[in-house]
């Protein structure tokens, strides 16, 4: 019997079919892989799953009986668990209140405290969760608020879980710890449904591996041959060349001029903590620098102290001016670009067209106006140009951008801000490429390029070592606010990770 | 006709078919209640529409107090778009109306035109108010427009009306005759014969059709746009959204602040001591014995249903030809952490 199966499942969309004819079925105690490029069907197969969309043929079952369409109660009774890319929690609530949240056990009456609390910390415990119950949510990082939604789910009795991206968010060491917080998921007998576009660690997590590609499943094998990872791309894409091969493009050398300069650079978080405690490093024209780091140890912060959106104490400057971060208007203005981490809250207003998005930030130049009038038929023509040129999936230029899926938000941010005005003289990249198919990410990392040929000055933060690795000319590692160390992109995970733990004293 | 049923039912139209069913609904509730209580309630709808619509009289009354309506309600939309709730119109609109008053006894050239600027300056100042106090000290704007209408009415009609701005009365120090009159050149003049309507509504038009052309046309209302709908993602943006959001209040003010002249140079011909009520047809219902709280009772019930347009979805979809069940697909749910 399957825990999860989906049987010629078809869902459109107005004139979209978004799912044609899919069928998936996962055995309890199975681990599978659901991999595809950005818009291939995924979150909405896993909202068909939960009951969030009713499909227009085709059935879902849990465990031999067959759900109800369009009824996520039914599915959550069934078993059927979904942890979002974007958590669903309570930030002011202790771990403990988010797990038995909307089903609360009871007693008079009241909410049992005791029992849920002990029920909550008997899960936990069970699966070796590393959580403290009684934490509040907000206080904690973003691995461990993950693993309050799986705490969440299994506290409900999810016995198929379906994990949404869910290393998208996280640093390689926290990948690992989740990789085997899901191997030991499946020991216990629950099915797992893991979608990602990192094949590595599919490759690595996965009984078997179902690629979706256009609505239709191509293949739902075993992994165990050690199918290349450039064979499962290829499959993806359709037959796209070799779309992961790590070789970069030519790289030029670093010129002379030092564009970004910051001297014992200092800041606060939002909890007025120290966050930067003496920063101090160069980027010259035409270098790309990248941060690594363990989430939480500066780098957002950096980012935003450079970007203008955060007060910096010590040193900061761009092409000899002090001030430019005074402001992200002024910041803009002395030719910064910047992706930023949380793209939906910083990036783009989302009841507002993908066209307009596009245009934001650059609106008031020319191709987008015309004195202070909206050029319409140059923004217009400009927007089909970038849409064209980053391959954003959207139905129309006027569709809004809140309706795109993350990884094509993520691609207009990067249209807008990498080719979207004049060049950049100084590029702040956060996660650039997080939620993004191989395809997608290459031509990221393409915009990047040219952006640095033209002599930009690029400072990439990211979880991914590989992506520093490729991008970068040398990488810094943050450690609690300070620079723990530098290494060239061709030292080892080792290496880094121990920088990145703080282990290493400062390396010239 | 399947082609035009579904043109004219489109969903971007919802919110207009939502206002159209819930006035029906509204004025169907109030006829049953007129009947329930043993009214005449056919010749009182009767009495209604022709106080409201009867002729050119009538009509004109009715398009005077939308000239009102259009403004203030520009005034919320305006607000709205920059992402602040302004509850404050009516006081932006009594300063806009005495500075109307007072500047219109100035008999000058051009003095209608002084006591427009006059009132759109005065409720521009009293709207940028509770922008300035929200992006500069966090106060949310719903709560400090709310105590600024206080303040204005009681500064306004309390104090400066039938006080020191008051026309002199019979020796009294305070007057319930409200200001001095305006000059002639202030008024708004009339439109046509036989009837009170004055310049004063298709200045509403044209102000409308202004503010639409700078929200839709105008990289400024792009900006507009923009900071009301993701202020942190325009302010990333290189927008400055603070001063964005006090422009927007500042025109909010304006738009209620010039509702207010209206009023003034239209019919009151100067600051009454006693404002009149807004409505058009009610005071005819009384002529059949019928309480004018009847037409609040429409009125109330009105605005709660087209506050409420999800009622009307399902109706709305089937007028469409589709299953209301089309609409239940809702987006996959996400919660800022």
């Amino acid at each position: 019997m399957n825990a999860l199966e989906l049987h010629g499942i078809v869902k459109r969309f107005g004139p979209v079919t978004a799912l044609d004819g899919v069928s998936l079925a996962m055995a309890p105690g199975e681990v599978v892989a659901l991999v595809g490029e950005n818009g291939a069907g995924k979150s909405t197969l896993v909202s068909v799953a939960c009951g969030l969309y009713r499909a227009d043929a085709g059935t879902v079952s849990a465990f031999g009986r067959q759900l109800p369409p369009g009824d996520p109660r039914a599915a959550i009774d069934a078993g059927i668990g979904v942890v979002y890319q974007h958590f669903m929690l309570v930030g002011p609530l202790t771990v403990w209140e988010n797990a038995v949240l909307g089903r609360e056990p009871r007693r008079l009456g009241f909410i049992d405290r005791r029992r849920s609390r002990r029920e909550a910390a008997d899960v936990a415990a069970r699966l070796g969760l590393a959580i403290d119950v009684d934490a509040r949510v907000e206080t904690l990082s973003v691995a461990a608020q993950q693993r309050v939604e799986i705490l969440k789910q299994l506290w409900r009795g999810a016995r198929a879980l379906i994990l949404d991206e869910p290393t998208a968010l996280l640093s390689p060491q926290e990948s690992a710890e989740l990789m085997r917080t899901v191997r030991a998921l499946a020991a216990e007998g629950r099915a797992v449904l893991f979608i990602s576009h990192k094949l590595r660690e599919v490759l690595a997590v996965a009984d078997r591996i179902a690629v979706i590609r256009r609505g239709n499943i191509l293949r739902a094998a075993a992994p165990r041959s050690r199918t290349d990872t450039a064979a499962l791309a290829d499959l993806m894409m359709g037959g796209a060349p070799a779309v992961v091969a790590r070789s970069s493009p030519s790289r030029m050398l670093p010129q002379p001029g030092i564009v970004l300069r910051a001297r014992e650079l200092t800041c606060s978080s939002d909890r007025g903590l120290p966050a930067l405690r003496g920063v101090s490093f160069d980027v010259r024209s035409g270098e790309v620098v990248g941060v690594a780091g363990v989430d939480g140890n500066g780098q957002t912060e950096l980012a935003e102290a450079i970007a203008g959106l955060r007060s910096a104490g010590g040193l900061l400057s761009l092409d000899g001016d002090t001030s430019f971060h005074r402001s992200p208007a002024a910041a803009r203005r002395a030719g910064m670009a910047h992706l930023p981490e949380d793209r939906r809250r910083l990036a783009l207003c989302g009841s507002l067209s993908v066209e307009e998005n596009l245009a934001l930030g650059h609106h008031s130049s020319p191709p987008y106006a015309r004195g202070f009038l909206i050029d319409r038929p140059g923004r217009r023509a400009m927007a089909q140009r970038l849409i064209a040129e980053f391959d954003v999936r959207t139905p129309d230029p006027s569709a809004r951008a809140a309706d795109l899926s993350g990884g094509n938000q993520q691609k207009l941010v990067a249209a807008r801000e990498l080719s979207g005005g004049p060049p950049p003289r100084l590029i702040v990249a956060v996660h650039p490429t997080r939620g993004l198919d191989p395809r997608a990410s290459r031509r990221v990392h393409e915009a990047l390029f040219a952006a640095q040929r033209g002599g930009a000055a690029i400072l990439v933060v990211s979880l991914d070592l590989d992506e520093l690795r490729e991008l970068c000319h040398r990488i810094l590692v943050l450690f609690d606010g300070r620079i723990a160390g530098e290494a060239a992109p061709d030292a080892s995970d080792e290496q880094l990770g121990r920088m990145m733990l703080g282990q290493v004293p400062a390396v010239a | 006709m399947p082609e035009l049923r579904t043109r004219l039912f489109a969903p971007a139209r919802d919110p207009l078919w939502g206002a159209i069913a819930a006035l029906l609904v509204s004025l169907l509730v109030s006829f049953l209640a007129i009947a329930v209580s043993g009214r005449d309630a056919v010749s009182g709808f009767a009495d209604l529409v022709s106080g409201a619509f009867g002729g050119i009289g009538p009509l004109g009354e009715t398009a005077i107090k939308s000239a009102v309506l259009i403004l203030t309600g520009l005034s919320v939309a305006v607000a709205f778009t920059v992402g602040l709730f302004n509850i404050g119109a009516e006081g932006q609109l009594i300063w806009g109306g005495l500075a109307a008053a007072v500047v219109g006894q100035i008999d000058v050239p051009g003095a209608m035109v002084w006591s427009l600027a006059a009132a759109a300056l005065a409720g521009a100042l009293w709207g940028l108010l509770p922008g300035w106090l929200k992006v500069r000290r966090g106060v949310h704007e719903v709560i400090s427009t709310i105590l600024l209408n206080w303040i204005a009415i009681h500064l306004v009609q309390g104090w400066l009306v039938p006080g020191p701005l008051g026309a002199p009365g019979s020796g009294a120090t305070v007057s319930v005759a409200g200001t001095e009159p305006i000059v002639a050149a202030a008024r708004l003049p009339r439109l046509f014969f036989g009837s009170r309507l004055d310049l004063g509504f298709p200045l509403a038009l044209l102000a409308a059709a202004a503010v639409w052309w700078l929200l839709t046309r105008t990289w400024r209302g792009f900006e507009w746009r923009a900071v009301g709908t993701g202020r942190d993602a325009a302010r990333a943006s290189g927008v400055p959204a603070d001063r964005r959001i006090c422009e927007g209040m500042a025109l909010s003010g304006a738009l209620a602040g010039l509702g207010g002249a209206l009023l003034i140079l239209g019919t009151e011909h100067k600051y009454p001591g006693v404002f009149r009520a807004l409505r058009a047809g009610a005071t005819r219902l009384q002529l059949v014995g019928i309480h004018p709280s009847f037409a609040e009772l429409t009125q109330g019930l009105a605005v709660l249903l087209v506050a409420a347009p999800r009622l009307f979805l399902p109706l709305l979809a089937r007028l469409r030809g589709r299953p209301a069940a089309a609409a239940s697909d809702p987006p996959i749910p996400t919660v800022q952490p």
